[in-house]
């Protein structure tokens, strides 16, 4: 007979997934057996789950502070800040996006359950992947936060550009998972474990002999996250992805999976590796600085404003990577502010993209936006505050998460990489500048002028793009509680 | 732990009843936040908060004026403190000394001037609640002593500015905001970098905490000579865009000439001189060293912005942007002033910045009504406009032989004594100065001959004359173009001890510098070898 | 130890070399006449009288992703069948949850009619009669591709 010893769980500490993933099974087995469920049903059902997950939060983030971080399912999954806060920011950024989906599928005429449900579903892969404290774990995170996403950025059936970006999402996207596995396999073979900690130990214990395994391990494994986060050389997709996909997955994309993403790549790399940052951190400090200038140049070059989000949100992630090569708690920090930031400044962009979108999704050309301060005035503010913050500009949220990353480049001596990242933030205020010349500078057509009052605002758009400026101007005037929190949440290895 | 809480720390220096330099830059801020609440369709109820909200603010920097500790100018005053960033050891530090003061009075007295002279015809809520922001940013910026919150404000300004072009300017406005908008932004790029090395290398060598305490960190110099000069190019990039010095200058006659009249009276009055104060304050007193060392390379811009500023404006047809340029000039005299590094050539300068706020702003504003009254600015199109307005044609010959530097009118103090500094530190440098001066006579003569005189056709000979309210919003300035002509004194005696200690600070800190002074005689008094440059310089109040 | 593989890397050689031959033979062998009824798809003699691509429903695949569905049910099933012993409750109730999971797509396909054969029925959200599949991608501004293989009766037949 074969004994297995089974793991003690924690049950407290897998709440958020628990509550995510048997939301979305829950409310599929009503759609499916319920012929015709009212359309606010799902919508209120997964605000309500996304609410429970960001309640469970408040208990879990003071246990985990009162009685420091620890692991549970044998050491496979981490309860620590890293876990809570990442988790949080999933969770708000399910409200939102669940708060736009609705007006929108009824607008875009798409059915409706499948989004609200691939949503948490796809939440729940992001919370296992940002609590994974072992490489298996991390993937089978990373594999239902992706699956998902594919079949989202699909989801709009009549435009052939959200088929089309999917498919391109779903084939980088394998082939991405595929380097990721493989240089898990390398990471394993090398260190004799997939558990970070593990690991940790083993590297800090040994010297190897021959490390050229290893290397290849963290080499692939980067490229796998750096495609998830979308950063140069590995940032083609997120054009195509984020021009056809509906906007408020896109929303999701952006503020959602970049955050899994990051949570991972910091265990990953920061904590579990952190022994060999002089042989990452480099590689790391070049991508950051190619997708900062990439992302910012190629967007200037775009007249499509979701392209333009989507080059900027490349930028974004090379700033996130900077922090991410300090390679210590200074950074991770600031990576973890950034995020919060992020998902602020991404929610609400995208937020006012969808109410942007118009009939069919596709008003989304720079001319579309012409004259919007004359016929939406609060719109247009609204969307300059969120724009000003992606720029960095003072006294927004932006500037703080900049401030912070730069801070750890810095103080680690990344003169180089910072003073070229800066540069890449001034050629992307550029992009910025372009759509707030064509909504305050540039006078509307003809056509649009004689009583059009531009496109309505539905109150779910309104609460989350308020929310997201309120939170913007909040971290950009008293940044103190977000830093602070960052700062707990930074990931400490607990051992086995 | 940190917050904005209104508990600011006043200094024991003076007997101040509240915290008078928060409430400079807050006040302004928050009524702009009331501007934005009030009723959008009336433009006369926004128009009476703002002002009023200006005037406050104006009443509240002169009376820092009366407030001020003559015999203790080299000091910093009014000093308050509040923790914003603790982690990164980041604080809203604000005070004034000689330095500073003035310029704080300046953009205090232009502010309602430039809010009371032009409606903005459209939108107004924005527009007013744009120049308040602006103003809170100007503000911070001149009472900063924090190196982060110098450079927050010192961006944030770009936000309103670039607004207040692009929305209410004229022509090819989108293109000027837009280029003014990044070519400061790209400038500023690297400063935040060179700001953050610079407190991380400080902390490293002095072994404290990260500080970006300005006074701290300047006084103890302990960053090496090669970083110091890094970090020196990364600052001084950014403030020469702002300045602008000559090759970077290009924003300039665009924004000017775009941007309404009230952005451009703000815009050359206040907002270039924030790079100039920051050559002084962030570039000589925290790098003494390498602003001696990069020294040549700023005077020799400086002068070739005086010239190639005067000649450019000589050829211009648009009488703004004539203007325009002529700012490149004047600022030329600044810079050359500055990096002069002697007390006549820094005071000079210091003055220089005041004076040509008052009078190119008043410039500015006397184009702007003769545009209002003719729609063009071309100088073809006008003439003979002395007829028919003549005292417009009398206040626009007193502002502008005020911006020529005719002794008796405020320009030629300041000119005077960059001369005299430049002269006792590079000969060759004040002499071709001296030139633009000539210049500058002509550029602006010829203009005048041009607008004013000779035979008035069609709606030349018909111009309106200045108006009651206009007249009023004039003089104020005219008032102090010639008291500052007249009596100097109250401003010099000011300035002095702190310029005195600033040039002590430089002495000190570079080997083998001493203060370049007159060859010919001992009329101006050698800086003294003060140790810190902080001491006390109280025997030279009455110097002048 | 690595003798033992010998043999296949033979016969891996050897049909390799075959295919290759027998190509090869053919290649200098065979008479060349060709022509249109020659070149032409071959389809049991008969010539082909339209075009050979024909769509054919969708169920058919839906059909078959179902069987993969329950596939890699069997997959995981079968080695916790074997170890259940050691699992003990655990196990058990885990992978009750993952049948739970499983089941839940097929309930899933169900309801949404994967497995009615009948004629067509009536479309859960249908579009509105204005709507044409035509208009609306127009007015998304959508790529001339998109209705390239498109019936577009087809559609708006079932928009209808």
């Amino acid at each position: 007979m074969l004994a297995v010893a089974t793991p003690e769980v924690l049950w407290w500490a897998l709440l958020p997934v628990l509550f995510l993933s048997v939301g979305g099974l829950l409310l599929l087995t009503v759609a499916s057996l319920v012929r015709r469920l009212p359309d606010w049903l799902p919508q209120a059902w997964t605000v309500v789950t996304g609410l429970a997950v960001l309640v469970a939060c408040v208990p879990m983030w003071c246990e985990v502070r009162d009685e420091g971080p620890r692991t549970t399912l044998a050491g496979s999954v981490a309860v620590d800040g890293s876990t809570v806060l990442v988790t949080a920011v999933l969770a708000a950024v399910v409200v939102a996006v669940a708060l736009l989906a609705r007006p929108y599928l009824r607008r875009e005429d798409l059915p409706g359950v499948e989004v609200y449900v691939l949503l948490m579903l796809s939440a729940a892969g992001g919370v296992v992947m940002a609590s994974a404290d072992d490489l298996i774990v991390l993937f089978l995170g990373l594999e239902i936060l992706s699956i998902a996403v594919y079949v989202l950025a699909a989801l709009h059936l009549r435009r052939i550009e959200s088929q089309e970006g999917a498919m391109k999402y779903f084939v980088l996207g394998a082939f991405a998972s595929a380097f990721l596995l493989y240089g898990m396999a390398l990471v394993y073979g090398a260190t004799g474990s997939t558990r970070l900690a593990l690991v940790a130990e083993h590297l800090s214990a040994t010297v190897l002999v021959d490390d050229s395994m290893l290397l290849a391990g963290i080499a692939l494994l980067l490229v796998g996250l750096a495609f998830k986060v979308a950063a140069v050389p590995f940032h083609a997709w997120t054009p195509d992805v984020y021009q056809g996909s509906p906007t408020p997955v896109v929303a999701w994309m952006a503020a959602g999976v970049k955050a899994a993403g990051f949570a991972a790549m910091v265990r990953v790399l920061v904590t579990s590796l952190g022994t060999h940052a002089s042989d990452w951190a480099p590689p790391v400090g070049v991508l950051a600085v190619a997708s900062v200038l990439v992302g910012a140049v190629v967007a200037v070059l775009q007249t499509d404003v979701r392209r333009m989000l989507a080059y900027s949100s490349v930028a974004h992630a090379g700033f996130l990577l900077l922090g991410v090569q300090a390679a210590d708690a200074d950074g991770t920090a600031a990576v973890y502010a950034y995020l919060v930031v992020y998902a602020l400044l991404a929610t609400g962009s995208f937020a006012v993209l969808t109410v942007m979108g118009g009939d069919g999704d596709a008003a989304h050309h720079l001319d579309d936006y012409r004259g919007l301060a004359r016929r939406r005035p609060v719109l247009a503010g609204a969307f300059t505050l969120l724009l000003l913050g992606q720029a960095g500009v003072p006294f927004t949220g932006g500037f703080v998460a900049k401030l912070g990353v730069l801070a750890a480049a810095v103080a680690d001596r990344g003169y180089w990489v910072a003073g070229l990242a800066m540069l890449g933030a001034a050629a992307a205020a550029f992009v910025y500048l372009r759509i707030l010349v064509s909504m305050y500078l540039e006078d509307p057509d003809a056509e649009a002028a004689d009583g059009s009052t531009g496109p309505a605002v539905p109150l779910g758009a309104r609460v989350v793009i308020g929310v997201a400026c309120a939170g913007v101007l909040f971290v950009g005037l008293v940044p103190g509680p977000l830093l602070d929190l960052a700062r707990d949440a930074v990931p400490v290895l607990v051992g086995s | 732990m940190s917050a904005l809480a209104p508990t600011a720390v006043l200094a024991a220096s003076s007997a101040v009843p509240f915290a008078v330099l928060p409430a400079l830059v807050l006040v302004p801020a928050v009524g702009a936040l009331l501007v934005a609440c009030l009723p959008r369709r009336r433009p006369e109820l926004l128009k009476l908060a703002a002002v009023t909200t200006s005037v406050v603010v104006g009443g509240m920097a002169v009376w820092l004026l009366s407030g001020f500790d003559v015999d203790h100018g080299a000091d910093l005053q009014f000093v308050s403190s509040a923790t914003w960033m603790a982690d990164l050891g980041i604080s809203w530090t604000l005070g004034v000394d000689g330095i500073s003061l003035f310029l704080v009075v300046l953009t205090g007295v232009l502010f309602p001037i430039a809010l009371l002279a032009v409606d903005p015809g459209h939108d107004d809520r924005a527009y007013y609640a744009w120049l308040l922001l602006l103003e809170a940013g100007v503000m911070g910026v001149f009472l900063a002593l924090d190196l982060m919150v110098f450079f927050l404000c010192f961006e944030v300004v770009l936000v309103p500015m670039y607004f207040l072009i692009g929305r209410w300017g004229h022509g090819n406005r989108a293109y000027a905001a837009t280029k003014f908008f990044l070519y400061t932004m790209a400038g500023s790029a690297l400063m935040l970098v060179g700001i953050l090395a610079l407190a991380f290398l400080h902390a490293d060598a002095v072994g404290g905490p990260v500080t970006f305490d300005l006074v701290a960190i300047a006084e103890a110099q302990a960053v090496d000579a090669t970083a110091a000069r890094w970090i020196f190019a990364a600052f001084a990039l950014a403030f020469a865009v702002k300045v602008p010095i000559f090759p970077l200058h290009t924003w300039l006659p665009d924004a000017h000439t775009e941007a309404p009249t009230a952005g451009s009276v703000i815009l050359a009055g206040v907002l270039l001189k924030l790079g100039t104060y920051g050559f002084l304050r962030f570039g000589l007193y925290l790098f003494p060293e390498a602003s001696h060392f990069f020294a040549p390379v700023f005077l020799t811009l400086g002068v070739v912005g005086i010239v190639y500023g005067a000649v450019v404006a000589t050829m211009q047809r648009d009488l703004k942007r004539l203007v325009a340029y002529s700012s490149v000039a004047h600022l030329g005299f600044i810079v050359l002033g500055t990096f002069a590094l002697n007390t006549e050539g820094i005071e000079g300068g210091l003055l220089q910045m005041v004076n040509h706020g008052v009078s190119t702003g008043a410039l500015f504003l006397l184009v702007g009504m003769v545009y209002e009254r003719r729609h063009t600015r071309q100088i073809d199109e006008l003439g003979g406009l002395q007829k028919s307005a003549p005292v417009l044609a009398g206040v626009f010959t007193v502002v502008m032989l005020s911006s020529i530097g005719l002794p008796g009118l405020n320009g030629f103090v300041g000119e005077f004594l960059v001369l005299v500094g430049a002269f006792n530190a590079h000969r060759w440098f004040a002499v071709v100065a001296a030139g633009g001066v000539i210049l500058a006579a002509l550029y602006l003569l010829w203009a005048y001959q041009r607008v004013f005189h000779g035979p008035a056709e069609g709606d030349n000979a018909t111009m309106p004359d200045l108006r009651l309210r206009e007249g009023l919003v004039l003089a104020p300035l005219l008032a102090l173009i010639v008291f500052m002509g007249v009596y100097p004194k109250p401003v010099i005696e000011r300035m002095e001890p702190a310029v005195d200690a600033l040039v002590a600070h430089v002495e000190h800190h570079v080997d083998g510098f001493t203060e370049p002074t007159s060859q010919f005689g001992s009329e101006v008094e050698p800086g003294h070898g003060d140790d810190d440059g902080h001491g006390e310089s109280d025997d030279h109040g009455d110097d002048h | 130890m690595l003798g033992q593989y010998l043999p296949v890397v033979v016969l891996l050689i050897l049909a390799f070399l075959f295919a290759a031959l027998s190509f090869v033979a053919s290649r200098l062998l065979a008479p060349r006449r060709p022509h249109d009824r020659k070149a032409a798809p071959y389809e049991c003699g008969i010539i082909p009288g339209r075009e050979t691509p024909e769509r054919f429903p969708v169920r058919f695949f839906l059909v078959a992703m179902i069987f993969i569905v329950f596939d890699i049910e069997i997959v995981f099933l079968y080695p916790w069948a074997v170890a259940h012993g050691g699992l003990g409750l655990f196990g058990l109730v885990a992978v009750l949850l993952f049948s739970l999971a499983v089941f839940e797509s097929f309930v899933y396909l169900i309801g949404n009619g994967a497995l009615e054969w009948g004629p067509v029925r009536r479309v859960r959200h249908a579009v509105s009669p204005a709507r044409t599949s035509t208009s609306t991608i127009r007015r998304a501004g959508v790529r001339e591709v998109g209705l390239e293989g498109r019936t577009i009766g087809d559609e708006s037949g079932r928009a209808a």
